[in-house]
């Protein structure tokens, strides 16, 4: 019944499409213009307060925009960049003005309601026109007004709903992202484009490469006519279609050889995108600075970036000379039998000229005193001993166009089960703990697992110690290639030790379909 | 005037042969060849049921499309089979269903005229993967995947039907019904968990055998029946696996219940859920669901064994113009079938023709140059069958 009512949904989004064609959403920029970066809002005598409202239009096209606009005296501006340096404080106000003819509100639906005694916001029922925020990889608090999933729900018409957010003085800089996740709802409204970069100032100060260095945020999202529909999609970099050739290519602009500091989101609802850039053809090295907004230890230099769904990447990319062509890449990418295609996409071609950037928002970091890497949360975490070991394991039930039908994430020795509202958490824990977690694919479809309010250590990868062991919030966890074969695994170190993120949470898929249908637990760490 | 009288017989022998063969002709003119296509589409837009010509060189013409309501979903099962012929005495009919409203519509062949349509209970659904027809003379069969329910339904003269009830079903470790075919008084099934079972139908309801198992395939890893066949003289059930692999798995019914199957790998291709036997069983043809091709493996049908065949190249479309192919029909009811048909399911479908060559057990599977012909009622194309049907 689940899954009728997802297909109830259907009827409501595609009549959602048909009848809302008045623009709320902001017009998104032509097809082979230049990719300009999202509008900074900066933090000011250590707070950022800004209002963000999230709306709905309908392009020519048929594709449906949901958008988290930003006032400006110029009008609306989708989706703005959050800075802010650690130890600030972030006060949002997010309005839900959503308008719609939709009547999902009224269904007996998804096990979506929120607990009964657990309200935070409008409470209510979830529906495709609710909507609230995760701050995806803030190692912060997981309770009412600051990075809470399950209980808090914004309601359209209703006031603004703040949260208020105090990043932690060793907050890793980096890029972070922000999206709706309103559980059964979370694909409708990303992949709709809600979904925009927070990032925490002092990359320079941990990593003098980029000191000096140009700055480009580039969010690639995705979006398909009907997101549950397999069929051809299309990726956006920053709201600019890339669908080259079918529409002019995306162009960054660069200085010859000129040096810039890209900080790259995939903001997609389930692509894996392998990144690259080419000069003629040939695949270049990139400077790898930071994963999922946490500095490397030391950069590294790498053709290929693996971006999962909600992945992130900071890297240095060196333009070309004046003459030679290049492009920014992502090539496909396997996802098993049962996975959806990730398809060779050029994402921009890269222009060079000697007064590049003239035009353009970015922003130049300046050299700085370097601060050493252990003053940031979760240094020395291999190091530490695990208080504890566990295996969990994705599987799915598959068979038709719907993909697999049913999505599970289990710890091993529990029952097979879809995420619901009211249940109880699968994984108790406390503060203090560091626990080993093994996860393993039996699925013949890549995973992507994610943690909240934490970032973890990847250890081993099916099973052999990695080479580099970085901090993720969100690791590949590649197919299971059938019979006769092994699970494919990653053993990562979880870090419960921060008193702050005490409290229910969960981890899931974040192949957002997945999550939408229930490959998705809580978890309780309970206080010291 | 033996002589004469014999000369007189065999005259009017040779006369009323030629009578014989000049009226089976005309008949057999004038028999309707339609390749059927069940038209899924998303929730709010109409259902329709396609009929496409077949000339003399299998390929396809559109000739009209029937509409049989609201409430398709553009998607679900790749082997629930929607679309199903009925070709018995004076009832020719297609019966097609729409899989939220659980309805399923009888078409007269002869007039392409809805006959009948139907129900089954209140909770009688497949919004999330379509309802999956089966039938013979007496009674129609629907797998609802939403309600996990088979309903029997008894056939009626001009393409009616009436329900009779339901019999909740459910896998081993608690799947979705998913495949299911009909032979004599035996139905086998398929459930998304790998397990299958079978059931007496013997007195229209179906009736469980007992012998609800766990395929080898699946109890060795990820690889689960889907699609089901049966051979004609009711000896082995045949099974397409949803697997990473081409792979078959097939079951010794003779004695009226299923026994362990017997796994065939059959070739590297993605997903092998709709599986078709050729109407001499010499091939068995077998979609390559999420890798755009159709293979054939070669079937012993004394033995039950199967051996590797041949694979056809990428057919045209795949991946730019549709996603997956999915069932199978064929434009003959003997030999090897003639051309091969399998549904292409993009936005809009097609209907891929394949030309099947086969002799000295070697094969090859080429696509038609007239291939593939739109479907341009459905952006969801899963099942389509041949009227007149295969005769077992």
């Amino acid at each position: 019944m689940r899954s009728a009512s997802r297909y109830f949904l259907a009827i409501l989004f595609c009549g959602f499409s048909l009848l809302r064609l008045d623009a709320q959403c902001p017009n998104r920029p032509n097809p082979g213009t230049v990719v300009q970066d999202p509008l900074s809002l900066n933090s000011v005598n250590g707070t950022l307060k800004a209002e963000l409202t999230m709306r709905h239009s309908v392009d020519a096209g048929g594709y449906n925009h949901y958008c988290m606009n930003y006032a400006t005296s110029n009008g609306d501006v989708e989706a703005p960049t959050l800075r802010l340096k650690q130890g600030d404080r972030l006060v949002l106000d997010v309005k839900d003005r959503i308008v719609s003819d939709d009547d999902s509100a009224g269904m007996e639906a998804m096990d979506m309601s929120v607990p009964a005694g657990k309200i935070c916001g409008d409470g209510g029922t979830m529906t495709l026109s609710s909507t609230n925020v995760h701050f995806h990889g803030l190692n912060v608090s997981p309770h009412c007004h600051q990075d809470d999933v399950l209980t808090t729900l914004i309601q359209p018409g209703k006031p603004a709903f703040q949260f208020n957010i105090p990043i932690p003085k060793d907050e890793p800089p980096g890029l972070y992202w922000y999206h709706p996740h309103v559980h059964g709802f979370t694909e409708f409204q990303v992949n709709g484009g809600a979904a925009g970069a927070l990032i925490v100032e002092g990359m320079d100060k941990f990593r003098p490469e980029v000191a000096g260095l140009t700055e480009r945020v580039f969010i690639v999202r995705q979006q398909y006519l009907v997101p549950w529909v397999p069929g051809p999609y299309q990726l956006t970099i920053n709201y600019q279609v890339s669908a080259f050739p079918t529409f002019p290519a995306p162009i960054i602009n660069m200085k010859p050889n000129e040096k810039q500091f890209w900080r790259v989101a995939n903001a997609t609802i389930q692509d894996f995108m392998p990144l690259q850039v080419w000069f003629n053809g040939k695949p270049q090295k990139l400077e790898l600075i930071a994963l999922d907004g946490y500095p490397l230890a030391k950069p590294r230099f790498e053709e290929t970036i693996l971006l999962p769904p909600a992945g992130r990447a900071e890297f240095i990319v060196q333009g070309p000379a004046q003459d030679n062509e290049a492009v920014f890449m992502s090539l496909g990418y396997s996802t098993g039998p049962t996975g959806n295609p990730d398809l060779q996409q050029e994402l921009a071609k890269i222009q060079v000229s000697a007064d590049a950037n003239d035009s353009q928002q970015t922003k130049t970091t300046e050299p700085t005193v370097r601060i050493p890497m252990g003053k940031l949360k979760f240094t020395g975490l291999s190091q530490q001993k695990p208080t504890a070991l566990r295996k969990l394991y994705f599987s799915e039930e598959f068979g038709g166009t719907n993909g697999p039908i049913q999505f599970y994430i289990t710890v091993d020795g529990q029952k097979q089960q879809v995420f619901k509202g009211n249940e109880k958490p699968v994984i108790t824990t406390h503060v203090g703990a560091v626990e080993d977690w093994i996860v393993e694919n039996r699925a013949l479809e890549t995973h992507a697992f994610h943690m909240h309010q934490i970032h973890f250590l990847v250890t081993e990868v099916d099973g052999k110690p990695v080479k580099n062991q970085d901090l993720r919030d969100t690791i590949e966890i590649p197919f299971w290639e059938g019979p006769g074969h092994p699970y494919h695994s990653v053993k990562m170190r979880m870090d419960f030790r921060d008193p702050t993120i005490a409290g229910t949470f969960v981890f899931h898929c974040h192949i957002l379909l997945h999550e939408d249908l229930g490959m998705m637990h809580k978890i309780l760490v309970l206080p010291k | 005037m033996q002589k004469s009288l014999k000369s007189l017989l065999s005259r009017w022998t040779a006369g009323l042969v030629v009578i014989c063969v000049v009226s089976t002709m005309a008949a057999g003119a004038s028999k309707p060849h339609y390749l059927v296509a069940n038209d899924d589409v998303p929730p709010a837009l109409a259902t329709s049921v396609s009929f496409f010509t077949v000339s003399t060189s299998g390929t396809l013409t559109l000739k009209t499309n029937v509409l049989i309501g609201r409430g398709g979903i553009a998607g679900g099962y790749f082997a629930a089979n929607r679309v199903n012929v009925l070709n018995s005495g004076n009832n020719q009919c297609v019966y097609a269903s729409t899989a939220q409203g659980g309805e399923i519509n009888g078409i007269v062949v002869k007039t392409l005229q809805i006959g009948g349509h139907a129900v089954g209970s209140k909770n009688d659904t497949g919004a999330s993967n379509g309802v999956g027809l089966a039938m013979n003379a007496k009674y129609l069969y629907a797998s609802f995947t939403d309600s996990n329910t088979i309903g029997t339904f008894h056939v009626k003269p001009g393409c009616s039907l009436t329900f009779v009830g339901d019999t909740t079903v459910a896998g081993l470790n608690g799947g979705v019904i998913d495949g299911m075919v009909i032979h004599g008084n035996m139905m086998v099934v398929t459930y998304g968990d790998g397990s299958i079972e079978s059931f007496n139908i013997s007195a229209g309801k179906p009736v469980s055998n007992g012998d609800k198992q766990n395929s080898t395939g699946s109890r060795k890893g990820n690889t689960y029946p889907s699609g089901v066949d049966i051979t004609q003289d009711g000896h082995y059930a045949i099974f397409g696996d949803t697997s990473p692999f081409t792979v078959v798995e097939v079951s010794d019914i003779s004695s009226g219940k299923l026994t362990p199957t017997i796994v065939y790998q059959l070739g590297k291709t993605m997903n092998s859920s709709n599986i078709l036997l050729s109407p001499d069983e010499s091939l068995l043809y077998i979609s390559d669901n999420q890798g755009g091709r159709v293979s054939a493996a070669f079937f012993d049908k004394g033995t039950g064994k199967l051996t590797k065949g041949c694979v056809s190249g990428p057919l045209k479309g795949f991946v730019s113009n549709w996603s997956y192919v999915a069932s199978l029909a064929l434009e003959q009811t003997t030999g090897t079938g003639g051309a091969l048909y399998v549904a292409e399911f993009g936005a809009p479908s097609s209907i891929g023709i394949i030309n099947v060559k086969s002799s000295a057990g070697k094969c090859t599977l080429s696509e038609s140059s007239h291939s593939p012909v739109s479907d341009p009622n459905s952006p969801g194309l899963l099942s389509i069958e041949a009227f007149p049907p295969r005769p077992f």
